[in-house]
């Protein structure tokens, strides 16, 4: 009971938050402007700004954070290691060498720039893959992660070389695509983007006993009836791809996926059903007001999202690493 | 990051990977626009040709615009500068953070970058137009605009030539063609003027110096590259197709350029640098200090631009 | 019920099986232990089972069905494995801990369990261990950590039960709880198949002992017949004496203190 109350509780200010995010930002409007604007009427630019800016962005806001806040829960428990997120295991690094290829080849248009981010991701998915494969450790979930940082590691020695040849604009574009940022959102990406949470967010839901036992450890796991090696590859491919697709709407959205996990551990979660489904909305909470804060900390200029979010995650880690010591 | 600053800010951001297709398109359509036009002329009151204009996004300019918007956002230096230039100055509305020539730009309000502009702020500010920077990253913005009902004209000023087109269309859509015919005619009849003072005298060979860590330098692709030629100089890297190359110092060396040009900061940089010592410009004094307001991009000012370069290249010259 | 025929296991870089034509069977209703040195393949024979090694050669049948055709959920709901050593992650209430183990018995959307669970608490009252439901598993001493596994492995359920090495860290009493407990499991109708080194306790709660030598049966059979000095003291190389316990009229071994290099055994 007491649990539900808390979770009701955190969904309100959730939505609160969001509603702060249509609310507020560079140009001050009331309360009854944003309402009769949510409508279609008003003032032209008002509902413009209202229904073609603040609201897809928002709602991208907390698809991303979703999306994170699941991958990162359930490849924490699949890895068996607190500190596992997704962009660890190769997909930021592949994201932004697909992202900086396309913008260094002049292809950095609306549509191309997520297809290239999206594909870099599952190439560097794939390799890790391959890599851990090759390396004999099918169900070592170390071996996962090893295969993961030397292909984060790989694509980031790609980028460098890259953008060391590119021309300032190129590379001025690229950096600010990996900052990470949700204010190009768009209905259509709002869309697709919802499609692959939706999908990827009900997969892992329905593996998530299947983590509970993996996080026992290979043995135990196997025990229990759960093929380790296969498990652990289809939740690192399932999250892994889902936080591609966050990549490639936002950019490098950094420690969402890091940090959540542990914020609903804090608050006496333990099963992953839970666990996912609360590091969806924590997630969403996070990645909403940072995006909130981006916007209204310096106007008109905005703070890459990227950065608030670490800014904003860092001390609740601190916070939980004092907690565990 | 110093060094996309330092692009941004005397570079005025050339794309080096121009596309050909929006400028074949556009030239085709002006060259049938012009064909359909002279044959309507002939007395045909049947056939109208539509007013189709394409800008440098490709994306059409839309048939009915109007022609004197009271509110127009420009964000971009280059094109704030021109239409100041134009007269239509007192009817910005908002401008980028860098616009700050003229002075009375710096009245206008600003409105954030002019690179991935705030949208939103723009918006609040109510323009019937907008006009942004051509550059990829701008294509989200321009979208977002147009979907709020608002004009949007996307142009790029890399070279002379774009300058030129650039104030015709920018005049045109502005209302102050006449102006702009104006401001090109001065610019064009400078620059003139100085090509023909320059023309019999010794080219000397110049560094263009842009940015020390790592090396940039200006290449044939660049609108500084036209000027310097037009003043009389040689660029050592006229080889280098793209706007803004990166160059080794062995290599400069080498080349060993008579004369190097460069900013106040960039002045002072090289010379306290002993590795730049090794360039005998640098070792016997012939850096020369170019106004970066006045030379970072075409504008109205290209012509006195081009005098300026010239009066470093060949002390006493009478312009 | 679980029957090793022939077995063979190689691990990949090795030169020799680490199980070796290994056949033996352990049915329903009897405690059947396997024994011997470090490294003579025991955890290896548990590693099979679990399907973590692959069989080289021969098989593993449980109830007549080969292993490697049964779906694992399937084993899982038959067999309870408790392996050597497991460590958590993230920490757990044991009472929650318990609860997992009745996993091969529930689908993906299963209710969580509750506190309450008839299961999980019989499973705490026959370990021994129903007043450690509500402490955290990070906070449990060793022999507590065992003794909350296998009461993961009893609320499994099933009708094989599976414990390597069960009682390392346990004090006299909790083991001699365990192994009764074990022998209890046994008389109720469950295969109880225990790798251990307390030679000792397997001679007096075992109906077989299968000992094990660099990878092969060294003996097999019933305590009186391979507790014996001499087959011991070949396969353990230390020299060793084996009375017979008064108290509990089961063979008892006696290690002697090493007289120098190997030597032979002198009586009984």
């Amino acid at each position: 009971m007491r649990a539900a109350l808390l979770w009701l509780g955190i969904a309100l200010v959730v939505l609160a938050l969001a509603i702060a995010a249509i609310a507020y930002g560079a140009v001050p409007l009331s309360a009854h402007a944003v309402i009769d604007a949510i409508g279609g009427r008003g003032d032209a630019v008002t509902v413009a700004i209202v229904r073609t800016l603040r609201l897809p962005r928002a709602v991208l806001a907390l698809l991303v954070g979703a999306g994170l806040g699941m991958a990162g829960a359930a490849l924490q428990g699949a890895l068996r290691n607190a500190l596992a997120e997704p962009y660890l295991l190769g997909v930021s690094g592949g994201a932004a060498v697909g992202a900086v290829a396309a913008v260094a080849l002049g292809a950095s248009g609306p549509l191309m720039l997520p297809l290239a981010s999206f594909a870099g991701a599952a190439l560097a998915i794939g390799v890790a893959l391959g890599v851990a494969r090759a390396s004999g450790g099918r169900a070592d979930p170390r071996v996962l992660l090893m295969a993961g940082v030397i292909v984060g590691a790989f694509a980031n020695a790609a980028i460098m070389v890259m953008l060391s040849n590119a021309p300032p604009n190129a590379v001025r574009n690229a950096l600010w695509w990996m900052m990470g940022s949700v204010a190009d959102a768009g209905w259509v990406t709002v869309a697709w983007l919802a499609v692959y949470v939706a999908l990827g967010g009900a997969l892992l839901l329905w593996l998530a006993r299947e983590i509970d036992i993996l996080s026992l450890g290979e043995e135990s796991a196997a025990a229990l009836g759960v093929d380790a090696a296969r498990s652990s590859r289809s939740i690192f491919l399932i999250a892994a791809l889902l936080s591609a697709a966050t990549v490639a709407a936002a950019g490098l959205v950094g420690f969402v996926g890091l940090v959540v996990p542990h914020l609903v551990r804090s608050v006496g979660v333990r099963r992953h059903r839970a666990l996912i489904a609360g590091a969806a909305l924590m997630g969403a909470g996070l990645v909403v007001s940072a995006d909130l804060v981006a916007r209204l900390a310096r106007p008109p200029a905005e703070l890459p999202l990227g950065a608030v979010t670490a800014l904003l995650g860092v001390p609740f880690f601190l916070v939980q690493l004092r907690r565990l010591s | 990051m110093r060094s996309v600053a330092a692009g941004h800010l005397l570079l005025g951001d050339r794309c080096p990977f121009l596309r050909p297709a929006p400028r074949l398109r556009f030239l085709a359509l002006l060259t049938a626009f012009v064909a359909l036009g002279t044959l309507t002329a002939c007395g045909d009151a049947h056939r109208v040709a539509p007013a189709l204009e394409v800008d440098d996004f490709g994306d059409t300019i839309r048939a009915g615009t109007r022609t004197n918007p009271a509110r127009i956002a420009s964000l971009n230096p280059a094109t704030t500068e021109l239409l100041f230039a134009l007269g239509a100055g007192p009817r910005l509305v908002a401008r980028t953070t860098w616009d700050v020539w003229p002075d009375a730009a710096r009245a206008v309000a600003d409105v954030g970058p002019g690179l991935r502009p705030n949208v939103e702020a723009v918006l609040a500010r109510h323009p019937n137009l907008v006009v942004l920077y051509a550059s990829a990253e701008n294509r989200v913005a321009a979208e977002q605009l147009r979907a709020a009902g608002i004009s949007v004209i996307a142009l790029r000023t890399d070279k002379l030539a774009d300058f030129v087109r650039t104030s015709r269309e920018l005049g045109r859509a502005v209302g102050e063609s006449a102006s702009a015919a104006t401001v090109i005619d001065t610019m064009q009849r400078t620059l003139a003027r100085v090509r023909a003072a320059t023309l019999h005298l010794e080219h000397p060979t110049v560094f263009w110096h842009v940015w020390d860590s790592p090396i940039y330098t200006i290449g044939a692709g660049s609108f500084l590259d036209e000027l310097l030629t037009i003043a009389g100089g040689t660029n050592i890297y006229a080889d280098r197709t793209e706007p803004s190359p990166q160059v080794s110092l062995e290599d400069v060396i080498a080349r060993d350029p008579r004369i190097i040009l460069a900013g106040a900061s960039g002045k002072s940089s090289l010379t306290s640098s002993p590795l730049w010592q090794s360039v005998r410009a640098v070792r016997e004094h012939r850096v020369f200090v170019i106004d970066t307001n006045l030379v970072g991009r075409p504008s109205v000012r290209a012509g006195e631009a081009a005098a300026s370069i010239a009066r470093l290249l060949h002390p006493g010259i009478e312009l | 019920m679980i029957v090793f025929d022939r077995t063979v296991i190689r691990y990949p870089s090795a030169r020799t099986a680490a199980v070796n034509e290994v056949s033996f069977a352990a049915p329903r209703g009897a405690v059947t232990a396997v024994v011997g040195p470090n490294g003579s393949g025991k955890s290896t024979l548990v590693r099979a089972l679990l399907r973590l090694t692959p069989i080289a050669a021969g098989n593993i049948a449980i109830d007549g069905a080969d292993l490697t055709h049964l779906d694992r959920r399937t084993v899982a709901q038959h067999v309870a494995v408790v392996a050597q050593r497991e460590s958590l992650v993230f920490p757990l209430p044991v009472w929650e801990y318990v609860a997992l183990g009745r996993h091969p018995h529930e689908g993906p959307w299963a209710a969580a369990p509750s506190r309450a669970d008839a299961a999980i608490a019989t499973a705490l009252e026959r370990a021994g261990i129903a007043e450690l439901g509500d402490r955290s598993t990070e906070e449990l001493s060793g022999g507590e950590w065992q003794r909350v596994r296998i009461a993961r492995a009893l609320a499994q359920g099933g009708e094989a039960f599976v414990l390597d090495e069960p009682t390392t860290f346990l004090d006299i009493a909790h083991e001699m709880a365990m192994f009764e407990l074990f022998a209890r499991l046994a008389h109720d109708g469950m295969a109880v198949l225990l790798v251990s080194h307390q030679l000792n306790l397997v001679a007096r709660f075992a109906d077989t002992i299968v000992l094990l030598h660099r990878g092969r049966v060294a003996a097999a059979g019933t305590p009186a017949d391979v507790m014996r000095a001499s087959v011991l003291e070949d396969v353990y190389e230390w020299p060793l004496l084996i009375t017979r316990d008064p108290a509990v009229g089961a063979p008892a071994l006696l290690p002697l203190r090493n007289r120098g290099p190997r030597s032979p055994s002198q009586s009984p």
